[in-house]
């Protein structure tokens, strides 16, 4: 299937499905590494993963279900925090297509998703948009 | 932590050596050597989240814990992405404030440079001290 026809197959409310992460000491400290973050205060004082700690896992949850997607890359990024994701919890990202476009020749993909604690409470929001990459 | 920021004031800026590691069997190639260059980039992409990161970690040093429960940010990624060994510098000035039932809302246009002052961040965050 080309990029254009598995594009067009994309319906609009598209479940991306969700994810079950637990903050424990290493998921988090290994993405402080990975992204040199060095407020650690946030850790040790509040208790709380740095923020924006799950926003990694949004493309991957978009690449496991567009498997003949070859490559993406971001356009935007747009975030709401409202509570911490407090260390040693368990959180839960899901997330869906909301809307698409072709613009310039280049293939725009909108997506959603929110996080949430183990009582649905919601932690963070957020709505990105990639563009799809032959 | 967190002053009080008037429309015009700048917040302190954060440089890093970007850096991720790069995975041959990248899910997403645009984070491999070899085929970004056949996209036309320098190499392998620093993926959007990483510097994403480093923004908010500059928020959150202005902010603090206020971050984790009044953070909101919008930004564009533009230019030709970042590589390794990039040196990015994320910035921030106070646009606005604007009255909330919870209280002032301060608006920061933000941005990232690379060393060659090129921008390839560009958007808007805003917390309410």
């Amino acid at each position: 299937m080309s990029l254009e026809e598995e594009f067009a197959a994309i319906p609009i409310g598209f479940d991306l499905g969700e994810v079950e992460i637990v903050l424990d000491e290493k998921t988090v400290g290994d993405r402080a590494a990975v992204t040199q973050w060095q407020a650690l205060g946030v850790i040790e004082k509040f208790k709380a993963a740095p923020p924006g700690q799950t926003i990694e896992i949004h493309p991957r949850m978009q690449f496991a279900k567009f498997t003949g997607l070859r490559s993406a890359i971001w356009a935007k990024s747009e975030h709401e925090f409202l509570k911490p994701l407090k260390m040693g919890s368990t959180v839960i990202i899901r997330g869906r297509v909301v809307d698409k476009y072709i613009k310039r020749g280049r293939f725009y993909r909108v997506s959603e998703f929110e996080t949430v604690d183990e009582n649905g409470e919601i932690l963070m929001r957020s709505r990105e948009t990639g563009i799809h990459v032959e | 932590m967190s002053t009080v920021l008037k429309t015009g004031d700048a917040i302190p800026a954060l440089t890093k050596n970007a850096y991720a590691p790069i995975a041959k069997d990248a899910r997403n190639p645009i984070h491999t050597d070899e085929y970004a260059r056949q996209q036309g980039m320098r190499g392998a992409l620093i993926p959007g989240s990483t510097l994403l990161s480093y923004v908010l970690e500059m928020l959150y040093n202005h902010f603090g814990e206020k971050w984790l429960y009044h953070g909101r940010i919008n930004v564009s990624f533009i230019g030709g992405g970042a590589v390794n060994d990039d040196i990015l510098t994320a910035q921030g000035r106070a646009t606005s404030v604007v009255q909330e039932e919870d209280g002032a809302r301060v608006y920061l246009d933000v941005w990232m440079v690379n060393q060659q002052d090129e921008k390839i961040l560009v958007g808007e965050a805003s917390c309410i001290p």
